[in-house]
């Protein structure tokens, strides 16, 4: 969806920066900030309030409550998808052929494919 | 006496200085408010008990690996409302859901003897409590606490469902569409795998939909590619959505 939502406005996009160094872009403004509100809710729960704190003085805290709504809604979807066993359909799959070896998402466990 | 789940989501979301957008609340107070009531395949003490495994799970600092038994190993209070096994899967739905294969969920339903539709309700509580409890987190604000189990009987409400190629579980096929799925399919020419995903419990598409309507884009916003509240755009949410994916191993 980040490489459709970022074609449909003509903007190039590094797709590594999903999983990798999040540097700023123009298809995604104050990457970093929101990479790290990310990160650390998984990795260090200690860094949490300076990762909100980072991102509201870019943004703002109405950005930052979104922020970690998303977050909030990705904690379920993901669990529905490999709580069901969720599997993409064969066209949707061919479209993100390339996608997934080059992020190494085909590597994951849950790779039903 | 004790507080309503709707007073215990607005209470957490109104301490902080925080503007909570009150749509956000409002969905996080209505997964709250069927949290510990009667489902539709579990009662209110049951869904209570999957709840406390599923906070655990997300408490747990030094959690066990996928392969070993949580009940076991001390990780999980004992419960009478909830035999070891299915504890077991309720922790690792919650804390290892990248690591689920299908021989595991056959395993696993070979040993708790549990339905496909009990299981997606199981489901359902486990987004529900990791949806308002992560966020909460995120966000530095009070963690809301549960509510009291509600007595009464689960509704057992039967849905069409039949086995699915895109999933474990069986769904309900959009030309099968009850009364009680309407709201969820009724327009749409396509139902996304994973939204179809938990269609045998239309209670648990109810929570699916409240929660992504309000933490990330109603579902029938998302064809419009630059759908914003006017805070992130759609490519930062977009981003955020896939780097927790990728935090989670999640393929789909």
């Amino acid at each position: 969806m980040l490489r459709a939502s970022s074609s449909a406005n003509d903007l190039e996009l590094d797709l590594s920066m999903v999983r990798g160094e999040a540097n700023e872009s123009a298809a995604v403004q104050h990457a970093r900030a929101l990479a790290n509100l990310v990160d650390s809710s998984i990795e260090d729960l200690e860094a949490l309030p300076a990762a909100r704190a980072a991102l509201v003085e870019v943004t703002d805290k109405e950005t930052m409550i979104d922020a970690c709504a998303v977050v909030a809604n990705f904690e379920m979807m993901t669990r529905i998808a490999d709580g069901t066993g969720t599997r993409h359909p064969p066209e949707r799959l061919d479209a993100i052929g390339d996608l997934s070896p080059s992020l190494g998402l085909d590597q994951f466990t849950s790779a039903r494919i | 006496m004790s507080q309503s789940p709707t007073s215990i989501i607005q209470s957490c979301h109104h301490s902080s200085e925080l503007a909570i957008r009150p749509d956000l609340t409002a969905a996080h107070a209505h997964v709250w408010e069927k949290l510990a009531a009667p489902g539709t395949w579990w009662d209110g003490a049951e869904r209570l008990a999957i709840a406390e495994v599923v906070r655990s799970a997300l408490d747990d600092l030094d959690p066990t690996p996928p392969w070993v038994s949580a009940s076991s190993a001390g990780h999980i209070e004992h419960n009478p409302a909830l035999a070891p096994h299915l504890q077991d899967a309720v922790y690792r739905l919650t804390r290892h859901a990248g690591t689920l294969t299908e021989d595991w969920y056959l395993n696993m339903r070979d040993k708790t003897a549990i339905t496909h539709q009990q299981w997606i309700e199981v489901i359902d509580i486990v987004i529900s409590v990791a949806s308002v409890l992560r966020f909460a987190q995120l966000a530095g604000i009070d963690r809301p606490e549960f509510p009291t189990a509600l007595d009464g009987e689960p509704s057992r409400q039967e849905q069409p469902s039949k086995p699915a190629s895109h999933h474990w579980v069986p769904v309900v096929h959009l030309e099968d569409m009850t009364p009680e799925l309407e709201p969820f399919y009724q327009g749409l020419p396509v139902i996304a795998p994973v939204i179809r995903a938990l269609s045998s419990v239309p209670a648990a598409m109810d929570t699916l939909s409240v929660l992504s309507n309000a933490q990330y884009i109603p579902n029938r916003e998302m064809i419009d590619l630059n759908w914003s509240r006017g805070t992130l755009s759609r490519r930062q949410m977009e981003f955020v959505a896939g780097r927790l994916s990728a935090h989670r191993e999640c393929f789909y």
